[in-house]
C-alpha cells in the first residue's frame, strides 16, 4: 500500500538560518516544510494542519523545545504522537534523558550534515524520499 | 500602496515607529530584520502603514467562535447565576463591544438564559466618548446585514446611525492603560477577552507586562483572542493556545 | 434585554492600595499559586525587592508564577537583577533557562556590560544565548563582537549563532571574518551554508544601504 503524498516536516528552531539550511535539505529530498520560530508557534501549526514529523530545537524564546514536546504528548488527539526528532547543541546524558522524557523520539547533536537530516527524517516518518 | 512625496514624513514616522519597537539602532539594523523578515517584521511593518479600520462585525469568524465554541466551553465551568462577562479592550470608537453584543443578541442561543456584562476600554478618551455616542457612518456598518441595521440602529441624518438606547446603554465604556496593572485589575476577571491589534505595537517589556495583566483579567480557563495576524508565540508564555474550527484562541490554563 | 451594565461604583471594585513589602515578600515565600503571582508582580514595584525575588526563583515549582517573578526582575533592570537572572542562564530546565534569556532580552542596555564576558563563558550554551543578546545591542558593537568571536570561537554552534547575528546586522566590514570562519570550519556544510547565506544578504544589505 503506497503513500505517495509527499511527507510533511514542522521545522522548529529560532535560528532562521537553521530553518534555512533544513528547508533546503528535506525539500530537495521531496518533503514538504513549514517552519515555527519556537514551541508555541509550532503548536498553532501542529493543530491547524497535517505533520508527518517535527525537527525541535531546545533553546527557543517563549516556549523550549522540550515544553513544547512535553505540552503535545500530554494532549489526547491523534496529531500528539507524532514522531519528534530533537536536535541540539549538548551531548550531556542528562540533556539527552530529559529530552526523552520530554517525548523525543530520537535525538541529534548540532550541527547536522543534510543527507544525514534526511536520513533520519525518512527514518522517523517513514518515508520513502531521501 | 503608493506614496507621494507629500506622504514622506507619514512613511519616515512609520519606519522610525517600527525602529524604535524592534529596538533597531540604525536603519541598517532594521533594514536587515525586514530582509531577513525577523520575527514576522514584514507583517509588523504592512501593519504599521494599514490604516486599523473598524467596523461592526470585523473578524466575524472570531464572534462565531464565541458562540459557537467559547462560550460552550465557559458554561461548562459557570456557578447559576453568574454573569458572562466580555471585555473589548482595546474598544475605539465602539464597533468592537458593540458587534460583541449584537451577535450574541444574534446568534446565541442561550442568549435569554444568561446575565451578559460587555465592557469596552481604550486609553484614548476622545474614542471612548464616541463609542458612548454611538453613532456611526455608513462605511462602519458595510458588514452587518440589512435586518440587523433596521433592528438595533435608528437612522438620523444622511450618513448617521444611531445605536439604539437600550443596547447603547447595556455596554460599559472605560478608560484603561493595559500596561497599568492599577487600571486593568479593578476590571475584574472575564470569561472572554478580545485583545485585537494592539500588543504588537508595544516593546517587549510593555508586552510582556500588558499580557500578565490580561491574564490577571481572565478566570482559570478564560479565553483571549488576538488579532488575526497576531500571536502569542511573539507576546507571552503564559497561555495555552487552543485551536477551534474558526479561529486560533489563547486560554488561561484551568485550575 | 440580557445584557447587564453593572454601575460604576459596583463595578469597579477597589483600587488596590499599595502593598505593604512585608506582606509581599511573605505572601512571596508562602501563599498559595495566585497569592504567590500577584506578590511577584507586586515585587516589581518595591524597593530592595531583589533577594526576595531570588530567593523565589530557586524555589518556585509554577512557571506562571516564576514567569511573573523573572518579569519582576525584568522590570526593574538593575545590575543587582540582572545578575540574579544569569546563573539561571545555566539551569538543567529548559524552560527555566528560556525564561532567563527571555528576562535578560527585555532588560535591554542594562545587560549590555554583561554580553562580552558571556561571549567568553565555558559553557557554549551560555555563549549561544549570550549571541542572542548581542542581536539588540547597537549595530557597531554587535558586528565587532560577532567578528570578534568568530576568529577563535571553537564550538560550530556558537559561531552558528553568531552567524545569524550577522546575517540580521552585518555590512560589508562583516566578510572577511565570515570568511575565514568558513575556512576554519570548511567541512562543516552547515556552517559553510550559513556563512554563504550571510554573506550574501550583508552584501545586499550594504549595497541597499548606500543607494
Amino acid at each position: 500500500m503506497a503513500d505517495d503524498a509527499a511527507k510533511r516536516v514542522l521545522v522548529i528552531d529560532d535560528a532562521g538560518l537553521v530553518r534555512r539550511y533544513y528547508r533546503d535539505a528535506l525539500e530537495t529530498a521531496g518533503f514538504e516544510v513549514a517552519e515555527a520560530l519556537n514551541g508555541l508557534e509550532a503548536l498553532e501549526h501542529l493543530l491547524g494542519g497535517r505533520f508527518d514529523l517535527v525537527i525541535v530545537d531546545v533553546n527557543m524564546p517563549q516556549m523550549d523545545g522540550l515544553s513544547f514536546l512535553q505540552t503535545l504528548r500530554a494532549k489526547s488527539l491523534p496529531l500528539s504522537s507524532i514522531p519528534a526528532l530533537v536536535v541540539s547543541t549538548e551531548s550531556a546524558p542528562q540533556r539527552v534523558a530529559a529530552a526523552r522524557a520530554a517525548g523525543a523520539n530520537f535525538y541529534i547533536v548540532k550541527p547536522l550534515r543534510a543527507e544525514a537530516l534526511v536520513q533520519y527524517a525518512s527514518l522517523l516518518c517513514g518515508a520513502r524520499n531521501g | 500602496m503608493i506614496f507621494t512625496e507629500a506622504k514622506r514624513y507619514y512613511v519616515e514616522r512609520r519606519v522610525i515607529e517600527r525602529m524604535t519597537a524592534t529596538g533597531s539602532s540604525s536603519f541598517e539594523t532594521y533594514f536587515g530584520r525586514l530582509r531577513a523578515d525577523l520575527q514576522g517584521e514584514v507583517e509588523q511593518f504592512v501593519n504599521a502603514f494599514t490604516i486599523n479600520e473598524t467596523y461592526f462585525y470585523r473578524e466575524e469568524h472570531q464572534l462565531a467562535c464565541l458562540t459557537s465554541e467559547l462560550l460552550a466551553e465557559r458554561l461548562k465551568v459557570k456557578a447559576r447565576g453568574e454573569p458572562i462577562r466580555i471585555w473589548s479592550v482595546p474598544c475605539s470608537t465602539g464597533e468592537e463591544p458593540y458587534s460583541i453584543a449584537i451577535w450574541l443578541l444574534e446568534n446565541w442561543s442561550h442568549v435569554d438564559e444568561f446575565d451578559i456584562e460587555i465592557v469596552g476600554s481604550d486609553i484614548d478618551t476622545d474614542v471612548i466618548a464616541i463609542a458612548r455616542a454611538g453613532a456611526y457612518g455608513k462605511r462602519a456598518l458595510m458588514r452587518l446585514p440589512p435586518p440587523v441595521v433596521d433592528k438595533y440602529f435608528a437612522v438620523d441624518g444622511r450618513d448617521n446611525w444611531q445605536i439604539l438606547d437600550d443596547l447603547r446603554a447595556s455596554v460599559r465604556f472605560t478608560q484603561v492603560n493595559i500596561v497599568e496593572r492599577a487600571e486593568t485589575k479593578p476590571h475584574g476577571q472575564f470569561d472572554v477577552i478580545f485583545c485585537r491589534n494592539v500588543l504588537i505595537y508595544f516593546d517587549d517589556l510593555s508586552r510582556r507586562t500588558a499580557a500578565e495583566n490580561l491574564f490577571e483579567n481572565l478566570y482559570p480557563g478564560g479565553f483571549i483572542c488576538l488579532g488575526h495576524t497576531e500571536s502569542m508565540s511573539r507576546i507571552s508564555p503564559l497561555f495555552e493556545v487552543a485551536r477551534f474550527a474558526d479561529a486560533i484562541v489563547y486560554q488561561r490554563p484551568a485550575r | 434585554m440580557p445584557l447587564i451594565r453593572k454601575p460604576p461604583s459596583e463595578a469597579s471594585g477597589t483600587t488596590p492600595a499599595a502593598p505593604a513589602a512585608a506582606a509581599v515578600f511573605a505572601a512571596l515565600a508562602r501563599g498559595s499559586d495566585d497569592e504567590r503571582w500577584s506578590a511577584a508582580r507586586a515585587a516589581a514595584d518595591l524597593p530592595d525587592s531583589v533577594p526576595a525575588l531570588t530567593e523565589a526563583l530557586r524555589r518556585e515549582r509554577s512557571p506562571v508564577v516564576r514567569e511573573a517573578v523573572f518579569s519582576a526582575l525584568a522590570h526593574i533592570a538593575t545590575t543587582q537583577s540582572v545578575e540574579a537572572v544569569l546563573p539561571f542562564l545555566r539551569s538543567d530546565d529548559a524552560s527555566v533557562r528560556t525564561e532567563a534569556t527571555d528576562a535578560l532580552l527585555a532588560m535591554k542596555d542594562v545587560v549590555w556590560p554583561y554580553v562580552s564576558p558571556l561571549l567568553r563563558d565555558p559553557d557554549a550554551d551560555v555563549r549561544i544565548l549570550a549571541c542572542g543578546l548581542v542581536r539588540d545591542m547597537p549595530g557597531e558593537v554587535a558586528v565587532r563582537l560577532c567578528c570578534g568571536l568568530l576568529d577563535s570561537e571553537p564550538e560550530p554552534n556558537v559561531c552558528a549563532a553568531a552567524i545569524d547575528v550577522l546575517a540580521e546586522v552585518g555590512e560589508s566590514s562583516a566578510v572577511p571574518a565570515l570568511e575565514r570562519c568558513a575556512q576554519r570550519f570548511s567541512d562543516t556544510p552547515f556552517l559553510t551554508f550559513s556563512i554563504q547565506l550571510a554573506i550574501d544578504r550583508v552584501r545586499s544589505q550594504t549595497s541597499n544601504s548606500r543607494a
